[in-house]
């Protein structure tokens, strides 16, 4: 009897497109992987994986979470099998993905000054203004080299077709950049000469061009800006990210009580005094960032930072108000905003979406909600959703209410079918639906994406939806050069 | 240099050399503890690294396990090895890039190991030998981890001066502790295992064998323990230590506040260097290691006030 290897037995779910096979048959860039797994024991894949996990542990690649009193440490889970994209698939996710940050970080530019697009009738007004990420604070301020979007984290999903959709814009503090570093480390350790023989391309520069980008942003024109990272603190659920970019980049991490504004100039806080700061790369939010001017019982953010940043003293990054480009009400026009400012047709296309605001797209909604997703429009991390097709009828009818109170803040998409790829759960490969978050970072000389971003999956059997908070995990994400 | 990054290195620091002197501690009277039960008591370690009253401590002194869990794994108790092990990693994990990665691991592991469970059910039922010796030995990885890895520069600084200042400070109040169970009389002679345990207990033994052919007397512990300048916890050597490494954080930027904790250094350590156990005995030696300790906690609150003040 020949030995049993992860991929006895497994088998795509219908109507899906998935990643490692097709028709019965293993795509070709998945060969390489393939074989390999099938010639390690179950037994030491077990092995591999309980690795995995110890060196995520002792590492400290964890996130606490806190419950009676005590903190507690978790890792984001990991797949240990790859998630391989060829080098045409990413060329053109890049381009596709160059090409929607470019228009919006043209729309910001705009929107925060002569607003061209909302005059032209392109975007409704009423739609940016009722925007809680719209700040007035930002109207009329101009930012170094008009870049509102330093750092995108856009998120992509697969049809059963194959056809790549944007599902979202993140536009303000996204995360996950060094789940992309740490994941390729840890292959690189329980799978040793599997990444040099499939030529997959390295990603390790990313702190590097983030670092370069930063440095060119600094409004002092000195040798050696100083540039900071702003970190909630260690209670954040991200903090490890934000101590291993700080590391990785070799700049400060400081905390919002680290910081002071004197005379529109931001100081850190010093062995040997007071230092001025040129530029920081913040991972607070908007809300929270300066209490003088948002939320006033911040204890993150630093009074008067604001009003440095207006007068052009320190750069931030990214930009305040971000929010507004990425809000999922305005995602419904991305594609033509791409359109408006760069005359092109849209490479990746937008998921289907109707506006809730809209009473023929809500009566749409409605009539077929079973097929739906709803989502709120400032609401991320998988929080606040509706899946039509998994909830019950009670659900419904609630959700209906919370709907017209403000329909404003809904939209719905209808229910896509994600790509799967193999995931090790229990011993044996099973599919699971996936996503694909590629960081992009754009800097005075142009937009440069890392080859490669973060996967995550829905662990969950049957779940479309990846979110860590969800049950999500993530995967090493391959692209393979050509 | 954030005053917050110095402030951590500094407590990260000072906790996991509190640890060491803990676990050392509470290896030695373990070994102590199989010798000779009737005799054997835990008071003395109890009242150097615990907060307990003293009738806790009376209720306690005699059951050997039950110290073991307090000291070493009750949440309750703020300087339990869990504890100190707990603020230090907590306090790496706030500074993780001013130290490497290595001793980031290294202390988060630690931490892992503190929190594992099988830890206190071999405390309270196995070899607890085995256990010490393994905690002993993840906090000597830290020592060497910190000094193959860590840059020369302004954090390794503060990690020696919160080493050194809390090393000096737990020589004294153990000085103090042991020899006010002789009322600090330095004729009165004890049993030997007494002062060869304790020297034990402070890694000392060996270099007094060598020092002083005449057994043990309380003043040539004395002479070891405070002047000794080889021997790495004495309170002169530390002191020296901490003088060394506090010089070098001078700068042009904060010159008052430099001048005036290294005149403070300066001067404690001159007292300790041009003293000698006939002076001390002349003196008495509680108001001495008072004096001591009273300035080495003097030097703590100049460095919080001057350097780590953030908020």
């Amino acid at each position: 009897m020949a030995k049993s290897t992860p991929f006895d037995n497994y088998s795509v779910v219908p109507g899906t497109w998935d990643e490692m096979y097709h028709q019965g048959k293993v795509r070709q860039p998945y060969q390489g992987v393939y074989d390999f797994l099938r010639q390690i024991p179950l037994e030491d894949l077990n092995k591999k994986e309980e690795l995995a996990k110890r060196l995520f542990m002792s590492q400290g690649i964890t996130f606490t979470v806190y419950s009676s009193g005590e903190g507690i440490e978790k890792i984001f889970p990991f797949d240990i099998i790859p998630r391989i994209i060829t080098a045409s698939e990413w060329d053109f996710v890049e381009r596709g993905i160059k090409q929607r940050l470019q228009a919006l970080n043209l729309f910001l530019k705009d929107v925060y000054h002569d607003q061209f697009i909302i005059k032209d009738g392109i975007v409704p007004v009423e739609l940016i203004y009722s925007c809680p990420h719209y700040l007035r604070e930002m109207q009329n301020v101009n930012v170094p080299f008009d870049i509102y979007v330093h750092i995108a984290g856009i998120d992509l999903i697969r049809d059963q077709d194959g056809t790549f959709y944007i599902l979202e814009d993140n536009l303000r503090t996204p995360s996950g950049v060094s789940y992309m570093i740490e994941n390729r480390e840890i292959t690189k350790r329980i799978f040793p000469d599997l990444i040099p023989q499939n030529n997959v391309r390295s990603v390790t520069q990313y702190p590097n061009i983030l670092h370069k980008n930063l440095v060119s942003l600094s409004p002092r024109q000195v040798a050696n800006p100083t540039v900071v990272l702003l970190t909630p603190g260690m209670y954040n659920s991200a903090y490890f990210e934000h101590t291993t970019l700080a590391r990785l980049m070799g700049v400060e991490l400081v905390e919002g009580r680290d910081l002071v504004v004197d005379n529109h100039r931001v100081f850190m806080k010093t062995t040997v005094g007071l230092q001025q700061v040129d530029v920081i790369y913040r991972r607070v939010d908007d809300h929270y960032l300066d209490p003088l001017v948002f939320n006033p019982d911040s204890a993150l953010g630093v009074s008067g930072i604001l009003s440095a940043y207006r007068k052009g003293n320190v750069a931030i990054v990214n930009a305040i108000g971000n929010g507004v480009a990425d809000d999922k009400a305005i995602y419904v026009y991305v594609p033509e905003m791409i359109r408006y400012y760069l005359n092109e047709e849209p490479l990746l296309k937008n998921v289907p979406t109707y506006q809730l605001g809209n009473p023929d797209e809500q009566n749409h909604v409605m009539k077929n909600i079973a097929n739906m997703v709803i989502k709120k429009t400032n609401e991320s991390g998988g929080y606040g959703m509706l899946m039509g097709h998994m909830a019950s009828d009670r659900e419904i009818e609630e959700y209906k209410t919370e709907i017209l109170k403000d329909p404003r803040q809904f939209i719905a998409q209808p229910v896509i079918s994600l790509s799967s790829a193999p995931c090790y759960i229990n011993g044996k490969a099973q599919p699971r639906r996936l996503d694909l978050r590629p960081f992009a970072l754009c800097g005075p000389q142009g937009i440069e994406i890392v080859p490669g971003g973060l996967t995550r999956v829905a662990l969950k059997e049957g779940s479309l939806v990846v979110n860590s908070s969800q049950g999500g995990g993530s995967k090493d994400t391959w692209v393979l050069s050509d | 240099m954030l005053s917050r990054v110095a402030d951590s290195l500094y407590w990260m620091s000072r906790y996991m050399e509190r640890s060491d002197g803990i676990l050392r501690m509470l290896k030695i009277n373990y070994a102590s503890s199989q010798d000779d039960r009737n005799e054997f008591t835990w008071r003395p370690v109890l009242k150097i690294f615990s907060f307990l009253e003293d009738e806790e401590i009376t209720k306690l002194e005699k059951d050997t396990r039950a110290v073991l869990q307090y000291m070493l794994l009750d949440k309750e108790n703020s300087n339990s090895v869990f504890n100190m092990v707990t603020k230090s990693r907590e306090n790496a994990r706030s500074v993780q890039d001013h130290i490497t990665k290595e001793v980031w691991q290294c202390l988060n592991e630690f931490y892992h190991i503190v929190r594992d469970e099988k830890l206190a059910k071999s405390i309270q039922f196995e070899d607890p030998i085995t256990v010490l010796d393994k905690l002993i030995k993840q906090g000597l990885l830290y020592y060497g981890t910190a000094e193959i890895t860590m840059a020369r520069g302004e954090g390794m600084c503060f990690m020696s001066i919160g080493k050194y200042l809390e090393r000096a400070i737990q020589s004294a109040d153990i000085l103090d502790v042991k020899f006010s169970d002789l009322s600090y009389d330095l004729e009165k002679t004890t049993d030997t295992t007494y002062w060869k345990y304790f020297l034990l207990s402070i890694s000392g033994y060996e270099l007094y064998l060598k020092n002083y052919r005449s057994g043990f007397e309380a003043r040539n512990i004395l002479d070891q323990i405070i002047f000794n300048i080889n021997f790495p916890r004495s309170v002169q050597y530390s002191v020296s230590q901490l003088q060394r490494y506090f010089e070098r954080l001078k700068s042009e930027r904060n010159l008052q506040s430099f001048e005036k904790i290294n005149f403070m250094i300066g001067k404690l350590k001159a007292g300790i260097q041009f003293s000698n156990v006939e002076m001390i005995s002349e003196e008495g030696l509680h108001p001495y290691l008072k004096r001591v300790h009273e300035d080495l906690y003097k030097v703590g609150h100049l460095l919080n006030q001057h350097y780590f003040a953030y908020s």
